[in-house]
């Protein structure tokens, strides 16, 4: 039973992890503007062979280019970073119900893309505000309720005081705002890839690239600080030291993430169970396999919404109104020993 | 569709004759109020109206002004530069302060009908008649609007001059361009609203102008809206001869502009694009402005069809709209300078 | 590696323990024993320095136990708590694959030693056939024995164990002290435990510390120790020692 056990477990993660690359050549045949399949084998040499610019049409590179890959990249770096954070905060709080959004970052962002669109104007984007909003909202948590170390409740509850305070502060920079900047900051709010370009990525995507990596080398390390507190000193842990590092992590990718995406739901909660059915709950497998997965269910979730019309659907509709069933039928199912 | 409009036009006569005493009017939301024979002060919380009531002579009536007019809009202060005195008498949401209402003590208010049970609610807590008026983009319904506000306003004689005057002049752009054929009409995309993405499923100028919009027909993203969020592969895929970019904000507050639409490498492929065929229009957010929409519509007909519209000097004809309706010298240059429209094959 | 307290003092609100001057003697069982309230858990957490522990007041072979890095003190003491709430359905080799922490780098993943030392902690308390399963899925006497095998894969001198004996049937409570025992027997391993059952502790410890309202009654081999006096001093009630077939009991 073991046997078959791992062997079927092994067949599970490979699967999962070949499930982005399928997924993005996938997606790449994708969009409005029809490229047929046999084009977009040339069209994609063309970027990296100048001499075969002639044969391809412009427009065909430019969508390529500039509209679908940054997009798809955006997808799977956000997809996988916040189901790493949920994943990462989940094994830290030791309670899978926490996601990546608990510690105030959701209110913390969307009020630093309000404050932008309002007072910076409409030109400047409101990324950069949004991510240090949403840095500031988790400081601010983690300072008030004391430590890391700090129960659980405590901090959910002091990330709740957070939000509210920041929601609040957001009701009043809308109550002021021209018509114009809330229709923008509505759509933020709602979660969209849709105008994702390279300069919005530029600095997005390092940001995610090097929390990704630094939560990845920290996996085993989670298994020991999802011990109590004691067990994982007792072991040898430097434990506030390492769980502000995970913490720390997890709140940059989701800030990156959150500020050029906007505010999508549920995958920090999801994915990781979803891997945990599948594979076990060693963080060494967890980790990547989150990543991956993530990815592919953003990306998936994406490309669903462009294929069914071309009337922008934000993207963080569908992950709710996916996320919430699935998230319901865990709930119901694992009701002892969470997996 | 244009002729269509002009039977409606034809059609409509003036419901209601005032009478001694109070006049009963019917509103956009079909409610009759009673309103009172003379209207000394009137309090308009909807800003198409507002500049409907300065057009019909009736400007020095108004006794307050609306947040939106006073914050976001600026052809107001150029055609009735006293308001700069009025009291803001509603917040950002467009709620009005019941208490600064009743402070004003106006005759008639006449409210927006996109806020659900406002005008009714108003008139309940005010004692007062309250009017909801909106024209949602569409030339027949604005046209009926002037006339209401004139009847209620006990200034039917004016309004019906301003329709004569606004019904004529669309009649004359569709005589000249009644015989061109649909695929002679240049397919154009609209972008409005601060988003290159975002465009009105209907926008009347544009067709009246004999131009086709690109969006025309889609859903709107929301219910209750005009304007529906494209992806970008789809405005590509339709590959418009002309992008019309909302040129109704000042040079300062626009995301979308007519530089960065060009140096979008996205957009390098698009007809509009390498022709540098992008202009900017006016539009509209909820609110028109009458003789605004009515010089925008010259405008766009004199970029889609120069070659029939060759004698047309659109700053001349705009300044005399603006002349008849506002009773301003210049006007329309003037506004078109404040947004800092440039010239182009427009005028 | 002996354990050695020069002057040990903690307090919060509640309570008070103070000791001065004890020693653990190296390679020995050490039965820590008290009424309920003693401080027996306590001593045990400031020994393991999982509750704030002064400078200079307990040492590790001569070394300053409060003064070590985390990871340091880790290679060289354990700390057994008395139970595990699960989270995590972790495998019982993962499970106890934690407890190399000490060994191992922040960025570091478990290489074949650290899987060389859990298997042979599972191997000594007789778990390797359940290696691959869920920890949840083991009954509580199988649990306490995988808390024990994960403080073995530490690969410490010294253990401290709380309460490990609680809560089991009669089997499962030799079978664990029996393991404890072996531990001190055959790789001179410290052991302090506190324990509930008396009769256990005299029968197994090779030294008993009595603690009352946090102060030291008495220490030293239970033969030289113990006495109805002093267990009545104690605990409070009258106490009677008996013989029989050899085993010392505890009458109350």
């Amino acid at each position: 039973m073991d046997k078959k056990n791992r062997k079927s477990r092994r067949v599970l993660g490979i699967l999962i992890m070949a499930l982005p690359v399928a997924l993005f050549v996938l997606s790449l045949n994708v969009g409005s503007y029809s490229i047929p399949a046999g084009d977009m084998g040339k069209t994609l040499l063309s970027l990296v062979v100048p001499s075969l610019r002639q044969d391809v049409p412009q427009v065909h590179r430019d969508i390529v280019l500039h509209i679908r890959l940054p997009r798809l990249l955006l997808a799977l770096a956000a997809g996988a970073s916040l189901a790493v954070s949920g994943a990462a905060l989940q094994a830290l709080f030791r309670n899978p119900l926490v996601n990546e959004y608990i510690l105030g970052l959701s209110s913390g962002s969307a009020f630093g893309a309000a404050l932008s669109l309002v007072f910076l104007g409409r030109s400047f984007p409101p990324q950069p505000a949004a991510f240090v909003f949403a840095m500031v909202a988790v400081m601010a948590v983690l300072l008030i309720a004391g430590r890391p170390e700090s129960g659980l409740v405590s901090l959910l509850l002091t990330g709740v005081i957070v939000s509210a305070f920041f929601s609040a502060l957001l009701m009043l920079v809308e109550f002021f705002a021209s018509p114009y900047a809330l229709q923008s900051l509505f759509y933020w709010l709602m979660g969209n890839l849709a105008l994702a370009g390279w300069r919005d990525l530029a600095l997005a995507l390092p940001l995610m690239a090097a929390g990704l990596t630094l939560l990845i080398l920290l996996r085993w390390r989670m298994n020991v600080l999802s011990m109590s507190d004691e067990e994982a000193r007792a072991a040898g842990a430097d434990v506030r030291r390492e769980k502000w590092l995970v913490i720390l992590a997890a709140t940059l990718v989701t800030a990156a993430a959150t500020s050029v995406a906007g505010i999508i739901g549920w995958l920090g909660l999801i994915v990781p169970h979803l891997v945990r059915m599948a594979v076990g709950a060693d963080n060494r497998i967890v980790i990547p396999l989150s990543a991956a997965l993530g990815a592919s269910f953003l990306l998936a979730a994406d490309t669903v919404t462009r294929s069914l019309t071309s009337i922008e659907i934000p993207v963080g509709i569908f992950t709710s109104l996916i996320g919430i069933p699935i998230f319901l039928a865990l709930l119901k199912k694992s009701k002892k020993v969470w997996l | 569709m244009i002729a269509a409009l002009c039977l409606c036009l034809q059609l409509l006569a003036l419901p209601y004759a005032p009478k001694e005493g109070a006049t009963t009017i019917r509103d956009s939301l079909g409610r009759t109020v009673a309103v009172p024979e003379r209207v000394r002060r009137v309090l308009s919380l909807q800003p198409e109206v507002t500049r409907i009531i300065v057009a019909l002579g009736a400007g020095p009536s108004l006794v307050g002004r609306d947040d939106f007019l006073a914050r976001f809009d600026h052809l107001f202060p150029l055609i009735h530069p006293a308001q700069a005195g009025l009291p803001v008498v509603s917040a950002a949401d467009g709620f009005p302060k019941l208490e600064v209402v009743l402070r004003l003590d106006p005759d008639l208010i006449i409210a927006s009908p996109s806020e659900a049970g406002l005008p009714d609610l108003l008139q309940k807590k005010t004692g007062k008649p309250v009017l909801a008026f909106s024209s949602m983009g569409r030339f027949e319904d604005l046209l009926r609007e002037i006339l209401w506000v004139g009847a209620a306003l006990g200034r039917a004689e004016r309004a019906g001059t301003l329709a004569r005057f606004l019904r004529e002049k669309l009649e004359a752009v569709r005589r000249r361009t009644e015989d061109i054929p649909a695929e002679r009409r240049p397919a154009v995309y609209v972008s409005f609203w601060g988003s290159f993405t975002r465009s009105p499923v209907g926008y009347e100028p544009v067709a009246a102008a004999a131009g086709r919009n690109l969006a025309d027909g889609l859903l709107p993203s929301r219910l209750g809206s005009v304007a529906v969020e494209v992806s970008l592969e789809r405005i590509l895929a339709w590959d418009p001869e002309i992008l019309l970019l909302h040129g109704n904000y000042l040079p300062g507050e626009r995301t979308v502009n007519v530089a960065g639409v060009l140096s979008d490498p996205r957009l390098r492929s698009v007809r509009a694009v390498k022709d540098c065929r992008v202009y900017y229009t006016f539009g509209f957010w909820h609110w028109w402005d009458p003789a605004l929409a009515l010089v925008e519509t010259i405008m766009l007909a004199k970029l889609f069809h120069p070659e029939r519209f060759q004698d047309v000097d659109v700053v001349r004809e705009g300044n005399e709209v603006f002349r008849v309706f506002y009773g301003m010298e210049g006007g329309f240059d003037a506004l078109r300078r404040k947004l800092e429209i440039p010239d182009g094959p427009w005028r | 590696m002996s354990l050695q307290v020069r002057s040990l003092a903690y307090s919060n609100k509640n309570f008070t323990l103070r000791l001065d001057a004890l020693e653990f003697a190296a390679g020995r069982l050490t039965g820590i024993v008290g009424p309920n309230g003693a401080g027996k858990t306590t001593l045990l957490k400031c020994l393991g320095v999982l509750l704030p522990l002064e400078r200079k007041s307990v040492f590790l072979d001569g070394r300053d136990l409060a003064a070590m890095p985390a990871a340091h003190r880790a290679r060289r003491l354990s700390y057994v708590p008395q139970e595990h709430v699960p989270t995590f359905s972790y495998t019982v080799r993962d499970f106890v694959l934690t407890g190399r922490a000490a060994h191992l780098g922040l960025f570091a993943l478990p290489a074949a030693r650290d899987a060389a030392a859990v298997e042979e902690a599972l191997e000594f308390v007789g778990l390797r056939p359940f290696a691959g399963r869920p920890y949840v899925q083991l009954s509580s006497g199988e649990r306490r024995l995988v808390l024990i095998a994960r403080a073995l894969a530490q690969d410490a001198d010294v253990l401290l164990l709380d309460e490990p004996t609680t809560f089991l049937d009669p089997r499962h409570e030799v079978e664990v002290l029996g393991f404890i025992k072996r531990l001190t027997r055959e790789r001179r391993i410290t052991v302090l435990v506190t324990l509930h059952n008396l009769d256990m502790a005299v029968k197994y410890s090779d030294a008993l510390v009595f603690l009352k309202e946090g102060r030291v009654h008495a220490a030293g081999p239970p033969e030289e120790v113990l006495s109805e006096s002093l267990l009545e001093d104690v605990y409070d009630i009258p106490m009677r020692i008996v013989h029989c077939d050899g085993h010392k009991l505890i009458v109350r």
